[in-house]
């Protein structure tokens, strides 16, 4: 496996056919990190798709206090978030899961994709959203709150490429209330985190 | 391990260690209501249902 480190100091292991963390990474970890500081608890925290699992170890570095859990349905990238000491689970998306959790955190696979811009293997879970970038999207928001403890949340990576209006449209047709809390302009798009909450705190 | 269930039936599962040291290594999690196997192999668990495993 690769060394990799990153601006935010982030010593992680890499693997071939595992998404390289980049700017989404940063903008979900730094999210997700505020989202939970000044909690007086111990939560339960669960993140879908985690890659090389750079967003959960983050988060395990700064808030070492809090549970968690991250899935990928790839093989390559379940072993590099292990090799990360991430406690990692392979599975798609939920399927296999079960509880409530406090946080559940998604950086999807939000490009929109044709079937000819497809790539083998399986790099291809990491960012091939179907035809509208939503097709996993869509898929999540329809399991997450199942998932979700009283007052808990999900916080969802999105970019301008993947129709936010329509995901923020699906995200309050669950029943959550949606609130951006992050973004970014990144060349050829801009990156957001859309919070989606059972009640608004 | 609290947080596992059948990806088909969601019900519960057995656990069956084979390799552990602080964690489990090598194992499986068995549904008696599907008949079905889970293996843990590296100390992570594999819950694809079987369709889905390459």
């Amino acid at each position: 496996m690769l060394e990799h480190s990153t601006h935010h100091g982030y010593q992680i292991h890499l693997a071939d056919a595992v998404y390289e963390p980049a700017e989404d990474s940063y903008l979900l970890i730094d999210a997700a990190l505020n989202e939970i500081a000044g909690s007086n608890r111990r939560l339960r925290i669960l993140e879908i798709g985690t890659g090389s699992g750079i967003v959960t170890a983050a988060m395990m570095r700064d808030a070492p206090e809090h549970r968690y859990a991250a899935t990928d349905i790839s093989p390559h990238a379940i072993a590099c978030a292990k090799a990360n000491r991430v406690p990692a689970i392979r599975a798609d998306l939920f399927r296999g899961l079960r509880g409530r959790f406090d946080l559940i955190i998604f950086n999807p696979p939000y490009l929109p994709t044709a079937p000819a811009e497809r790539v083998d293997g399986w790099l291809d879970h990491a960012w091939n959203g179907g035809a509208d970038g939503r097709a996993v999207i869509d898929r999540f928001l329809g399991q997450a709150p199942a998932f979700l403890a009283d007052r808990g949340s999900i916080l969802l990576l999105l970019s301008s490429l993947t129709g936010i209006e329509t995901v923020c449209e699906h995200m309050a047709s669950v029943g959550l209330v949606v609130r951006e809390v992050a973004s970014i302009r990144c060349p050829g798009e801009r990156l957001v985190v859309l919070r989606g909450s059972l009640s608004s705190k | 391990m609290d947080i596992l269930a059948c990806p088909i039936c969601k019900g519960d599962l057995e656990l069956n260690v084979t390799e552990e040291t602080d964690e489990i290594i090598t194992g499986t999690l068995y549904c008696g209501k599907c008949d079905e196997y889970y293996p843990i192999e590296d100390g992570i668990p594999n819950m694809l249902p079987p369709d889905l495993r390459e």
